[in-house]
């Protein structure tokens, strides 16, 4: 059983429909990121699976539980936990009394201590929460949602804000609670981090999921065309080469779907002359590329184009 | 609906749920009294005001209020105003910032039923009230004389107006917090509502009925609550209660707590 399960979801504000038609599963013990743009219906669609807020259509199991169900709402909160994009936490009380406080609303939580840990709180754990940096109150908040040991974490944008050594700490939380087998359902608008932790992206743009896929074949990324750049020495020029070649200030770059054989001419050609190639590179898309051409000024085509929703090549 | 997964949370016996409220209120204490402008402000005004007030008083007399001695009037007036501070201003106040910086939001993503949320902050409220109720009548008896109701029948009528005028006062705030759009607009608007409500209810100078303020102060809750809580520090006895004053309290805590139900919201308005 899936631990997240949406088919077909909907949800409009008035005449916008805010999530239109998404669908998308998330494995047991997967990391899963939701990418996209400010607004693109990220935050909403975390609201309807943490049942928080109601949905206008769709299928929707979490944990195997209908969120919009009330009935077994206490029972699906009791599994999930939650770091919302706003800071939230008391300022008055103590790192370790508001983790206590919340650790008692739960059926099974984690000890108090070993969260402190795992958050890196210890030196502040009696210290008031008013008097913590804002990226230890961030781990604070991410400690908040992990204190009731829950199936599935919820994090809406859980390193907007924080610093490069405080994100790169949360990661690394996000890997180890990953590795102890807690599903991971995160939003986000960074690349890098997308890429980083996640086993599944999923990129939604104005409501729709416009490509899904493990992000290193996102978009259909490695395949098609490599990008070869390097630089030359001032006034040598390139011999005929079968590509399509760019030159600015910086560097020379290649465009090729045949790029073993592209540089095995290159090479020879530069031995044979003794020319020094530098900042020598092969890359392909960036998930950046892949992001901005399926969100950017060419999402509109790209929906009318391709199915929502169709699943990336794997 | 929920095939294929067993309930892991069983349902709490009644003696669990009454551990987590209390659980719940000693935690919504502590975040009050580790506040300490916020309990001082609370708390303190309250005596304040009567030591304030009862000292420049003197001995001077209210005519037309069976000619008690002004500070008489002071005490149960200022009990009256330490229930409404905490369970109107304050309680709006802070559901407002509890609101808008999501605290209330993550409360209710957790598995904490919101009866349980809900009782804890009334019972938290009722105990502030109370211990301003408790400060104020040491005060009243042992610096202005003033003798708090005795007998059985009077000290149970003023717990009655109080409890009851405690929860009015509180739905009227959590009504009055629905209304408020942004933490920076709470302090300001709840105050001057309250403020003006009290002027107007004749706090500081009792109103001769009859007066323009007196007809004035008839629609509102507050006069009727002083009323009610002076009522049983004037008249011993069985005539200690003050029936419609209360019913009217209750009244307008009932309509508040219909509004407060119906526009009542857990996240951020400003999202």
């Amino acid at each position: 059983m899936p631990a997240v399960s949406v088919r077909g979801l909907v949800r409009s504000y008035g005449s916008v429909r805010a999530v239109d038609g998404v669908s998308f599963e998330v494995e047991a013990g997967e990391v899963f990121a939701l990418l996209g743009p400010n607004g693109a219906g990220k935050t909403t669609t975390i609201e309807i699976l943490e049942g928080f807020r109601g949905r206008d259509a769709g299928d929707v199991r979490v944990l195997g539980i209908d969120p919009g169900d009330r009935r077994s709402g206490q029972q699906l909160r009791s599994q999930l936990g939650v770091v919302l994009q706003e800071l939230a936490v008391e300022p008055f009380l103590s790192v370790r009394q508001v983790l206590r406080r919340n650790a008692g609303y739960y059926p099974a939580p984690r000890g108090v201590d070993e969260v402190i840990g795992l958050i890196g709180l210890e030196e502040k754990a009696d210290a008031k929460v008013k008097t913590l940096s804002g990226g230890q109150q961030r781990r604070l908040d991410v400690g908040l949602g992990i204190v009731g040991n829950p199936a599935l974490l919820f994090l809406d944008e859980p390193t907007t804000g924080l610093d490069p050594a405080g994100r790169r700490t949360s990661w690394e939380l996000v890997r180890k609670l990953a590795s102890e087998g807690t599903t991971v359902m995160l939003t986000t608008h960074y690349m890098d981090e997308a890429e980083a932790l996640a086993d599944q992206v999923a990129i939604i743009a104005s409501g729709r999921i416009v490509a899904q896929g493990p992000p290193a074949s996102l978009g259909g990324r490695d395949q098609g065309a490599a990008t070869i750049r390097f630089r030359l020495p001032d006034g040598v020029t390139l011999p005929d080469l079968p590509a399509e070649v760019t030159a600015n200030e910086q560097s020379v770059q290649l465009r090729t779907d045949r790029e073993l054989e592209l540089l095995y001419e290159l090479s020879r050609w530069a031995l044979e002359h003794d020319v020094r190639i530098s900042g020598l590179t092969v890359s392909r898309h960036t998930l950046e590329d892949v992001y901005l051409q399926l969100t950017g000024g060419d999402a509109e085509r790209f929906q009318s184009e391709s199915t929502a929703g169709e699943p990336a090549p794997a | 609906m929920s095939a294929g997964s067993e309930p892991i949370v069983a349902p709490r016996s009644a003696l669990g749920e009454l551990r987590l409220v209390l659980r719940q209120v000693g935690y919504e204490q502590l975040t009050f009294w580790l506040n300490p402008v916020g309990a001082i402000f609370t708390v303190g005004f309250s005596v304040l005001f009567v030591v304030m007030l009862g000292a420049s008083a003197g001995s001077s007399r209210v005519s037309y209020l069976h000619n008690v001695k002004l500070v008489q009037y002071y005490v149960p007036g200022f009990i009256a105003y330490g229930v409404m501070s905490a369970a109107f201003n304050n309680l709006a106040i802070s559901v407002v910032i509890r609101r808008e910086s999501g605290l209330l939001k993550r409360l209710r993503l957790s598995p904490l039923p919101t009866w349980t949320l809900l009782s804890s902050i009334l019972l938290s409220t009722l105990l502030i009230a109370f211990a301003q109720v408790v400060l104020l009548l040491a005060v009243g008896r042992w610096a202005f004389g003033v003798h708090p109701p005795a007998g059985a029948s009077g000290i149970a009528a003023l717990i009655v107006v109080l409890v009851l005028g405690g929860l009015s006062f509180a739905a009227l705030g959590i009504a009055m917090s629905t209304l408020i759009p942004n933490q920076q607009a709470a302090g300001p608007l709840t105050s001057t509502v309250f403020f003006v409500l009290l002027f107007l209810s004749g706090l500081w100078f009792p109103l001769k009925s009859g007066s323009t303020l007196a007809k004035i102060s008839t629609f509102f809750p507050i006069r009727h609550f002083i009323t009610a809580v002076f009522r049983t520090f004037s008249h011993p006895g069985a005539s200690a209660w003050a029936g419609s004053d209360l019913l009217i309290v209750v009244i307008w805590g009932a309509v508040a707590a219909a509004v407060a139900l119906r526009r009542f919201q857990w996240a951020p308005l400003r999202t």
